[in-house]
């Protein structure tokens, strides 16, 4: 039953060049969409530009957290300089990703680094502000409990923050991914040189539609693919099993 | 560690504040020196940097120059226009998309049939990013106006149409039967018990859509749009006028600023908070 509305837009789709009348290049056939999706696998261009995609994803999460996991444990230890900097951090994070787009594109030219840097960025200004904001949120209880141990100084670090904010991570981890995702499709539209983003945005001044709706297609499925392989699995194995989110 | 009265705290302290409201108030006041210390700080050391990074206007402005952008775009009469440009595309569309999130998700929350239909196809049209609907919109209709304001109401439709459902449907029925006990109708059983019950997810998906319509913006004013705060944030680039581009960038965040902390956050505090149903983070992910 859940197939239907599939069916019927699948249906609707087929069936629309023989009943209306209008140019290709609106609505391509799905004869077209899968022909030129066996043409790109065919040729590797496909390959080519989902796998540099997921490669810039990958290498703007990782920096991204490279950079703010130790930066925003370091701020959380103080409890002023992270008052301090609270208002900033949500500032910029309201204004992270892709607002940075040619502010990139100024720094990296178009391309590669562009494309990572504003991942990076969005990846950064949310992981540091979920950082600061999960270790200021720990219960006071479980202060107290390692104080009341005979934990100071880097015991409370290493026994109270880190696990704190990594649970915080694990929590902000998906979406971090949907941001870097979301700002990896649109930074590769305005500043990439390759890529789905790109490559879709490319085959407009061409019209090229079934390139675009190729492109849909496949940016949807790997979403899916993304959330329900990997990061469903991984949440109900941690934090659901911890207790700390309900599902 | 009792709650404290009144509006929750922004965050829990480690360490509660001591003393009644005299004592809160100072260190609200506090708490808005230690930001305004933060800022400028934060100020001071871009001035400071500029000397040392050495590099021209174009690629490192000093916060000297974007003031001076700043002031320019002003008296141009630039500023005022793009940032109502983007504000009524922007309420126009949240406003639209959000109604239609609202109706359908009530009547596919209340339907098991229509759920049941509808939801894995909704869900799967989600799953695509909104920033990949852009080109076919274009192709559709060119570049302009209607690709921004269709792309806004498909973003902040699906967070609320998914978050109505979900509340309409976790309204526990004991609720339902108590009215209908009292022999309420079915059209009072929706207004009076499914309806505020799932108000707190209602809201929670309107501040997320929002939130995402806010940034989507921004991206559809730079690729589609001739005027607009996301339009001078490309433009400064492209004029070589990199100082614009962070005037643009600082008025996006100020503007979120003011729709995060004047309209959305007071309409849930004034509603679920008050009703003493949810507490919420105020990171607003």
């Amino acid at each position: 039953m859940a197939a239907i509305p599939f069916l019927a837009v699948a249906l609707g789709w087929l069936l629309a060049p023989r009943v209306l009348a209008y140019p290709r290049y609106l609505l391509p056939p799905a004869g077209d969409v899968w022909a030129r999706f066996l043409q790109m696998l065919a040729d590797g261009s496909l390959a080519h530009h989902t796998g540099g995609s997921l490669l810039r994803l990958a290498a703007g999460f990782v920096a991204g957290n490279a950079l703010a996991i130790p930066l925003g444990i370091a701020i959380a230890m103080h409890r002023g300089v992270a008052e301090m900097l609270r208002p900033v951090l949500t500032f910029l994070q309201s204004i992270a990703g892709i607002a940075w787009i040619p502010l990139a594109i100024v720094w990296f030219g178009i391309g590669n680094g562009a494309v990572v840097f504003v991942i990076a960025n969005i990846v950064f200004f949310s992981v540091i502000y979920n950082t600061v904001m999960g270790v200021q949120t720990i219960p006071l209880v479980l202060r107290r409990a390692v104080l009341a141990s005979g934990g100071r100084g880097v015991r409370i670090l290493t026994e109270l923050l880190l696990p704190g904010a990594l649970v915080q991570i694990i929590l902000g981890l998906r979406t971090s991914v949907a941001l870097g995702w979301r700002a990896l499709v649109a930074a590769e539209m305005l500043a990439g040189a390759s890529g789905l983003g790109y490559v879709t945005i490319e085959s407009v001044q061409w019209y090229k539609t079934d390139v675009v709706l190729l492109g849909m297609i496949v940016i949807g499925l790997l979403w899916l693919l993304m959330d329900r392989l990997l990061f469903v699995p991984l949440e109900r194995a941690t934090v659901v099993r911890w207790g700390m989110l309900q599902r | 560690m009792a709650a404290p009265p009144g509006p929750v705290p922004d965050t829990l302290p480690l360490r509660p504040a001591p003393g009644g409201p005299v004592a809160r108030r100072r260190t609200e006041r506090g708490r808005l020196v230690k930001s305004a210390a933060g800022l400028g700080l934060i100020l001071v050391l871009w001035q400071a940097s500029v000397p040392l990074v050495g590099l021209s206007d174009y690629f490192y402005p000093s916060p000297a120059t974007v003031a001076r952008a700043f002031g320019e775009l002003i008296t141009k009469g630039i500023l005022p226009v793009y940032v109502s440009d983007s504000l009524l595309r922007y309420l126009g569309s949240v406003v639209v998309g959000g109604v239609l999130g609202l109706l359908l998700g009530l009547a596919v929350g209340l339907h098991r049939g229509l759920a049941r239909l509808l939801a894995p196809f909704v869900n799967f049209l989600y799953a695509i990013v909104e920033g990949a609907w852009v080109p076919l919109f274009v192709v559709w209709w060119g570049y302009g106006i209607k690709v921004i304001v269709v792309l806004l109401v498909y973003i902040i439709f699906f967070p609320m149409f998914h978050n109505t459902m979900v509340g309409v449907r976790t309204v526990p029925q004991v609720y339902v039967n108590a009215v209908r006990a009292l022999g309420a109708r079915p059209w009072q059983v929706v207004a009076e018990v499914i309806l505020p019950a799932a108000l707190p997810n209602i809201i929670t998906g309107f501040r997320v859509g929002a939130g995402f319509a806010f940034r989507g913006l921004i991206f559809a004013e730079m690729l589609a749009a001739k005027t607009g705060v996301g339009y001078l944030i490309y433009e400064g680039v492209s004029m070589q006028n990199t100082a614009r581009t962070i005037v643009g960038m600082i008025c996006m965040g100020v503007m979120w600023l003011f729709i995060d902390n004047l309209y959305l956050k007071p309409f849930e505090r004034a509603t679920i908070e008050r009703w003493g149903v949810v507490v919420v983070p105020e990171d607003g992910h």
